[in-house]
């Protein structure tokens, strides 16, 4: 009798792995920290539900991640990749995504045009890159409206820039002298130059970016609009200022990696994270700009500066980079950015 | 009994394997560190390009050359002030006769370094900051008014370096100076030499190996520094190391990085090959 009882609690243990193996399970790669916790909070669990897979999170830098997929080439160790939009172009320049099949992802058809950075990958959310700034910290009664108020000489020794990505300051410099596009960022070269009495330091991460911004030690910085939103909610006051030329797009994007044995599953994990109600989360919670049409953002969030709701502030507000280009002109630019203002 | 002794156990080649697996592993990192140093970068793209000696070329830049001057330089400061600090430290650890003294002093020296660097560099960003602790304290007790700055310069990464190396500048010396048999300094004191002349005449000569394997330690250990630099350069002092992160993580240029780390490399074998030259000098010299 007992023998026969072993048997059948075996026999219903081994049929329920048997599912849950049927059910199957994608690997995801993405940053870690917050980033990691929204999208297994708000696509994965959701996913989970749907369709009884597991989801596993792979995390890690984004250049880290990049090496990692190439070196597993042919045989990737994940089936979705999130990586910035201009990266995802590396990506797609070695071969490392699959062509998207928009027809598996009904929730696209909802998105700006700004999302569909390329037939590998679409953007999932966007932020900008602008100016932030300390108002206790910077001469009484000091506003910023133009990217040219950074070289104001009161702001000596008071700027922070990121050093992993100067496309942001380069790009600014160019377009206040007279440069029209991403190609002709040399025009701004002179003008960067002289902005090197105003620049304390350089930051190589979020966290670094924000250490430096609470301390007070860059009281003026171009920073990620997610960061400053996190710091502003941490206590720590910070004006974000949409210039009048605009604030520079950075938008994450989501592919699938080339190989995947998971395509389908991944389909659906896509067309989750495009639906309007998780995009409406993303956007309140996280305040970075939704991608779906969609959204119904909180009114309050909807007005604050690098929040992206509707087509005309993408078209009056938004500088975006062209992705292609910019990953092209990323080692010219780190190049000369690393020589001549950061070595120097 | 030559047969006996020079035997090797069974067990032998299980202790060997583990090393000769990283040795292996380690030469595989350095032939592609090599291979990727002779190609060309492709801008936009991972991959790398035909052979090529531009790489080489570029490191006479004096952008390049200068980064490379001030690691120099950050590590023989650094080396320099671990000697200064850590001598009369590690002369106190072994000297003294009182147990109290000598639990302080190691622990005080020895704690850091259980504590990981990042820890370790995040405290002098606190220390060293506009509001932090020096610049506090001195505003406190009404010595000055505007915040010296010490963050982002050579001052605040020496600082913060030094404290990183002392505990393995002490060790070091406290070996070396635990092998100085007593009774040269009775003997030395006995013939009316002051503390001074013992220390200067009899002390220092005869710890000198210690200093120069020191001294060079903490040179050639530095020099491959990231953290610190890192994190209180701030991007404005840099070294090696990161122009190599620079360069390969953010700039995609690994042929480029590959160069800078090889020469980099070749500078610290270079230093650790006139170590053993001067210590064979001073052997000869009669100093063990």
């Amino acid at each position: 009798m007992r023998i026969a009882r072993r048997l059948v609690v075996l026999s219903v243990a081994a049929l329920a792995s048997v599912s849950v193996h049927a059910q199957g399970k994608i690997s995801v790669s993405i940053w870690g920290g917050s980033w990691r916790d929204f999208v297994a909070e708000h696509v994965g669990k959701r996913f989970t539900q749907e369709t009884g897979a597991q989801v596993e999170f792979v995390t890690g830098g984004t250049i880290d991640r990049l090496n990692k997929a190439k070196l597993s080439k042919g045989n990737p160790e994940t089936d979705l990749i999130f990586t910035t939009s201009h990266v995802g172009w590396l990506y797609a320049s070695d071969d490392l995504y699959e062509k998207l099949d928009l027809a598996k992802i009904p929730n696209a058809k909802n998105v700006f045009p700004e999302a569909m950075i390329s037939p590998f990958h679409l953007g999932a959310w966007s932020y900008v890159y602008t100016i932030a700034y300390r108002p206790d910290l910077v001469p009484a009664g000091f506003k910023f409206a133009s990217w040219g108020d950074l070289w104001n000489p009161k702001l000596k020794g008071t700027i922070g820039l990121p050093d992993f990505d100067p496309s942001h300051i380069i790009y600014a410099a160019a377009l206040l002298s007279g440069g029209k596009s991403a190609k002709e960022w040399t025009a701004g070269q002179k003008k960067l130059l002289e902005l090197k009495p105003n620049i304390k330091a350089f930051y190589n991460s979020d966290a670094t970016s924000q250490e430096k911004i609470g301390s007070g030690e860059t009281p003026v910085q171009v920073l990620l609009s997610s960061n400053a939103y996190h710091m502003m909610s941490q206590g720590v006051k910070i004006e974000l200022v949409v210039p009048k030329e605009g604030a520079i797009v950075g938008i994450d994007t989501v592919g699938l990696n080339k190989g995947t044995k998971n395509a389908e599953l991944a389909y659906k994990f896509i067309n989750i994270l495009f639906d309007p109600a998780v995009q409406t989360t993303l956007a309140n919670k996280v305040r970075v700009s939704p991608m779906s049409t969609q959204a119904k953002v909180d009114p309050a969030v909807a007005k604050l500066p690098g929040m992206f709701t509707t087509a005309s502030q993408w078209k009056e507000q938004a500088i975006v980079i062209d992705h292609k280009q910019r990953a092209e002109l990323l080692g010219d630019w780190r190049k000369w950015f690393t020589e001549n203002l950061i070595a120097k | 009994m030559t047969g006996q002794a020079g035997r090797r156990p069974a067990y032998f080649p299980w202790f060997v394997a583990p090393a000769a697996i990283a040795a292996v592993v380690l030469a595989a990192a350095m032939a592609a560190l090599l291979q990727y140093a002779f190609r060309q970068h492709v801008p936009g793209s991972l991959q790398v390009g035909g052979f090529t000696l531009d790489n080489f070329g570029r490191m006479s830049s004096w952008v390049y050359l200068r980064v490379f001057a001030d690691s120099l330089l950050l590590s023989a400061c650094t080396a320099g002030f671990s000697l200064v600090l850590g001598y009369p430290l590690a002369l106190a650890l072994v000297r003294t006769r009182s147990a109290a003294l000598k639990s302080a002093i190691l622990i005080a020296t020895i704690i850091p370094l259980f504590t990981g660097d990042i820890v370790r560099t995040y405290s002098w960003l606190i220390v060293l900051g506009k509001n932090g602790f020096v610049n506090g304290s001195l505003k406190w007790l009404g010595l000055i008014e505007t915040p010296f700055e010490l963050l982002y310069t050579m001052t605040g990464v020496t600082l913060a370096l030094v404290q990183y190396s002392l505990p393995v500048m002490v060790i070091i010396l406290s070996a070396a100076i635990s092998h100085i048999n007593p009774d040269y300094e009775k003997a030395a004191a006995s013939l009316g030499a002051g503390p001074l002349a013992v220390l200067w005449k009899v002390t220092l000569p005869l710890s000198m190996p210690g200093i120069l394997s020191g001294t060079v330690t903490i040179f050639a250990w530095t020099l491959s520094a990231f953290a610190t630099p890192q994190l209180v350069g701030g991007g404005k002092v840099n070294m090696v190391s990161n122009l190599v992160y620079q360069l390969g993580f953010s700039n995609f240029d690994f042929p480029f990085a590959a160069t800078l780390s090889l020469v980099s490399l070749a500078l610290i074998f270079a230093i650790l090959s006139l170590l053993g030259l001067a210590t064979r000098r001073l052997e000869q010299a009669g100093f063990r």
